[in-house]
């Protein structure tokens, strides 16, 4: 069990500044990232990472930068995001991430929330969103610009390039030899590393603060994935707003050593997977999703014979993971043509994903169809579901390498604890437990009670430690008939089909069960053209009568799977494709389920009509 | 509703291995003007060639006036009374203006409706009848794209598709002759479809339209309706709002709604 006073370190470092330093200085030349620059890949040092970090973190000191001070960042993953998290910590500054996709008026909220002094926003168009705002965050001091492609023109007393910041440093370094050392060690282990705000589906987001050894804490887990080997490679695509993301990218390197390959766009992961072979991928269950939707679609327009032979290898590596769930050693005989299958299909399988040298692969931040994690691990990856939030630093719970149980999100990580409260939440406390929330005690004591932190889950805990995530405790629904429903284990059901991105249940106090659905657009289109459902937009291709049965026949493969709680009746499909900037969607492209309940009220209202 | 006199239905159609055209329905009413607007490369003009015959289409079917046509030979979809205007005027350099004008009425057999219809044509484009014995490689881009309107007109359709006859045309002479693309609508019942880049113009004279981007169609209304939306205003008519610094260059993503 935890030690409360025990202070946790990575090669021998207890807060980030101090282990970045370390890192930099035991690597070298060796490459921290890369990202593409016209096409090519282009490699980025330790030494040049520890240098532009540096630079950054003096020239904000030189700007009039205070230990505490908050520095916030708007902008796709890329070298620079880094630059400013690492430099900011290193010399006693709070980073803190927005997403991309707010609207100005969130990043004013947030801003003036978590006090922002000073911002870096990454081209033409995140700029646009602060100078709509800044007039009304009178303690923001200066805004920096990554990209200036479009903005020659353009001058303005407070912002400046993120170069001339970079030049501003680089001087000041000359002029003030040894400034950096005294400030790296400015942070306490238990002191603010960095603010994220979480995307509240109700109520305005709030700032969590972790502290350095929450980071340290859990960078002593990193390994979980798989054993770090030289030269591994990591592929960064999800907002590094989202805690999962920044810690798989900015924090496991500094442990592991791996090389960051920044993905040119979300359109274009596919694509960069096969180039980078990343060797650990972590992924939101929506990309998961994605890669098997687009094999089945592939594997339907396949030759018989290659119809045949991914059924057959599938069947083979299907065997192999069921063995392997069971906790038995698979027969020599199967392990054979195990090789075989792998050798003729399933190889080439996880060549077009990109993910034929992954050692290990991670999903969480979402509820995944347990079907889908088998498929994976028929194809040989060893795919591993994870739990946990923002406010315990990302992991709480992890499928066990030896051990797995399907449907559960694992066990407890080490040296941490979980409960249940009298209630069924699930509770969790630990050195990954959060300082708190940015200047809200009043939230902070409400969501951490004597050192544990609810959860806000509802779940069950096995014999063994297997946590079994039901559904969140509010979104639980009870029809009028009074059952209870988890309407996230229907909703994953659904998911799985590949017609299905999102889908929402409804029912709470009412008749029967009901939901809304968001199509894959592509998927579906292809479904319509082969089976010649004349369409012409999105809207037309939601309505035609083809789409709405072949809808109801997946919605009714799911009402036979969850035969003991009640099917469902009623369904509308959303006939918008819907992108991050809408309300509807979180930044990770889930349905919001409360705003959507609200937005499509009348849609909702009409599908219980006359029933 | 009354049977459209064209109806295409979920049309593929490749380059090679190409897919150019990614499931495509739309229909055009009889008497009506439809546009289809797009960026380069969105497929417009490959619609247009498989509906009049020029290729052919892997899938799907392209119905006129109640008759499938798709994969049919060029000269018999004309004969059926589908014109196709090619996009930058493909005139016969070497004959006159007159001769060219013949060759548009060279499937009928009624010299004396023939002369009429010449008569015709030159009351719409009188800059044509005083360059009749004129070669038309030596007219200016505006007249032979006025001829080229003109020989289609000369086999009486009742139908015709337009590729972006604006193509490289001063502004003056682009109102022109979309002036007479309407009254050829109004006072002959042709219907006409018609594929635009100039989307201002197009969806000024057209009842209806249709956006494609990379092949299929994102977006579907009457054009009086297209005009207010937001991505139509930004992307095909140039408006955007200024931003805060009065310069934006970054664009909006394109929603389609």
């Amino acid at each position: 069990m935890s030690h409360p006073d025990r202070i946790w370190t990575i090669h021998g470092q207890d807060t980030l500044p101090r282990l970045f330093r370390h890192v930099v200085k035991e690597r070298g030349d060796a490459v921290a990232m890369r990202e593409k620059h016209l096409g090519i890949w282009r490699a980025i040092t330790w030494r040049e990472y520890g240098e532009r970090a540096r630079h950054v973190g003096l020239g904000l000191v030189a700007l009039g930068l205070q230990p505490r001070d908050v520095v916030s960042v708007i902008s796709d993953n890329c070298p620079e995001w880094l630059y400013t998290d690492l430099g900011t910590m290193s010399v006693g500054g709070v980073t803190n991430g927005i997403y991309t996709t707010d609207s100005p008026r969130q990043v004013e909220y947030i801003l003036n929330d978590s006090g922002t002094r000073f911002f870096f926003a990454e081209n033409e168009e995140q700029l646009d969103k602060i100078l709509e705002v800044r007039a009304r965050c009178p303690q923001l001091v200066k805004i920096f610009v990554y990209d200036m492609e479009g903005l020659h023109d353009f001058h303005d007393e407070q912002v400046m390039p993120f170069v001339v910041l970079l030049e501003l440093g680089a001087r000041y370094a000359r002029e003030h030899p040894g400034a950096l050392d005294p400030l790296v060690e400015i942070a306490r282990p238990h002191d603010l590393a960095i603010l994220v705000y979480t995307s509240g589906t109700t109520g305005p987001p709030k700032g969590a603060m972790l502290s350095h050894q929450n980071i340290i804490f859990q960078l002593g887990y990193s390994d979980f994935i798989a054993e770090p080997r030289p030269g591994d490679q990591q592929l960064s695509f999800l907002p590094l707003s989202h805690v999962a993301e920044r810690t798989f990218t900015v924090f496991f390197p500094l442990r592991t050593g791996a090389t960051v390959n920044f993905a040119e766009s979300i359109d274009t992961v596919p694509e960069n997977i096969r180039e980078v072979g990343p060797a650990v991928f972590f992924a939101v269950p929506r990309i998961w999703e994605k890669f098997y939707s687009g094999v089945a679609l592939r594997m339907r327009e396949a030759t018989p014979i290659g119809k045949l032979a991914y059924r057959w290898a599938i069947g083979i590596g299907t065997q192999m993971a069921e063995r392997r769930i069971a906790g038995r050693t698979p027969s020599l005989f199967l392990r054979l043509l195990y090789r075989v299958a792998d050798f003729f299909v399933l190889d080439n399988v996880k060549r077009s994903l990109g993910l034929h040298r992954t050692r290990g692969a991670a999903t969480g931040a979402a509820p995944i169809a347990p079907e889908l994690i088998k498929w994976y691990m028929a194809l040989g990856i060893d795919m591993r579901e994870v739990y946990g939030q923002t406010e315990n630093c990302g992991l709480a719970t992890a499928m066990p390498p030896g051990r797995i149980k399907l449907g559960t999100v694992g066990v407890r990580r080490p040296d941490t604890e979980v409960a249940l409260s009298p209630a069924g939440e699930i509770l969790l406390k630990g050195p990954h437990v959060f300082l708190g929330y940015y200047k809200n005690p009043d939230r902070t004591a409400e969501t951490v009670v004597d050192g544990w932190l609810r959860t806000g889950d509802v779940g069950e805990i096995d014999g063994d430690g297997f946590v079994r995530v039901t559904d969140r405790m509010k979104d639980i629904i009870i029809t009028a008939g009074g059952k209870n429903v988890t309407p996230s284990e229907i909703e994953n059901q659904l998911k799985f089909s590949p017609y299905i991105t999102d889908a929402v249940v409804i029912g709470d106090q009412r008749k029967f069960l009901s939901c809304l659905i968001m199509l894959d657009p592509d998927t579906v289109a292809q479904f319509a053209q082969e089976r010649n459902v004349p369409f012409t937009n999105f809207a037309s291709l939601c309505r035609a009568r083809e789409i709405q049965d072949l809808i109801w026949s997946e919605i009714e493969r799911v009402n036979k799977q969850v035969a003991r709680v009640e099917g469902i009746k009623r369904f509308h499909l959303i006939e918008q494709i819907l992108t991050p900037e809408d309300e509807e969607l979180t930044p990770t492209m889930k349905l919001k389920r409360s705003y959507v309940n609200r937005k499509y009220k009348d849609v909702i209202d009409g599908m219980y009509a006359g029933a | 509703m009354a049977e459209p006199l064209l109806a295409v239905t979920n049309l593929e159609t490749f380059y090679g291995p190409v897919m150019a055209i990614r499931g495509v329905s739309f229909e055009v009413p009889r008497g009506s003007i439809v546009t289809i607007l797009g960026a380069n490369g969105a497929g417009k003009t490959t619609i247009l060639k498989t509906v009049s015959g020029v290729m052919d289409p892997q899938k799907g079917t392209v119905s006129f006036n109640g008759r499938e046509i798709q994969g049919r030979d060029p000269d018999r979809v004309a004969r059926l009374g589908l014109s196709h205007v090619p996009e930058g005027r493909e005139v016969f350099p070497f004959l006159t203006v007159r001769e060219n004008l013949a060759m548009g009425a060279y499937t009928r057999s009624d010299a004396d409706g023939v002369a009429r219809d010449m008569e015709m044509v030159y009351e719409y484009f009188p800059v044509l009848k005083s360059r009749a014995e004129q070669r038309a490689g030596s007219l200016s881009g505006g007249e032979q794209q006025m001829l080229s309107i003109s020989r289609a007109l000369m086999a009486r359709p009742a139908m015709m598709l337009l590729d972006e006859p604006s193509l490289g045309l001063s502004p003056r002479l682009v109102k022109e002759i979309f002036d007479i693309i309407v009254r050829i609508n109004r006072e002959r019942g042709v219907t006409v479809l018609l594929v635009e880049q100039n989307a201002h113009m197009a969806l000024t004279i057209a009842q209806f339209g249709y956006v494609l981007e990379v092949g299929r169609i994102v977006m579907e209304d009457t054009c009086a309706r297209l005009l207010e939306k937001e991505d139509i205003k930004e992307f095909y008519l140039g408006v955007k709002e200024a931003g805060v610094r009065g310069t934006r260059r970054w664009k909006r993503k394109k929603m389609w709604r």
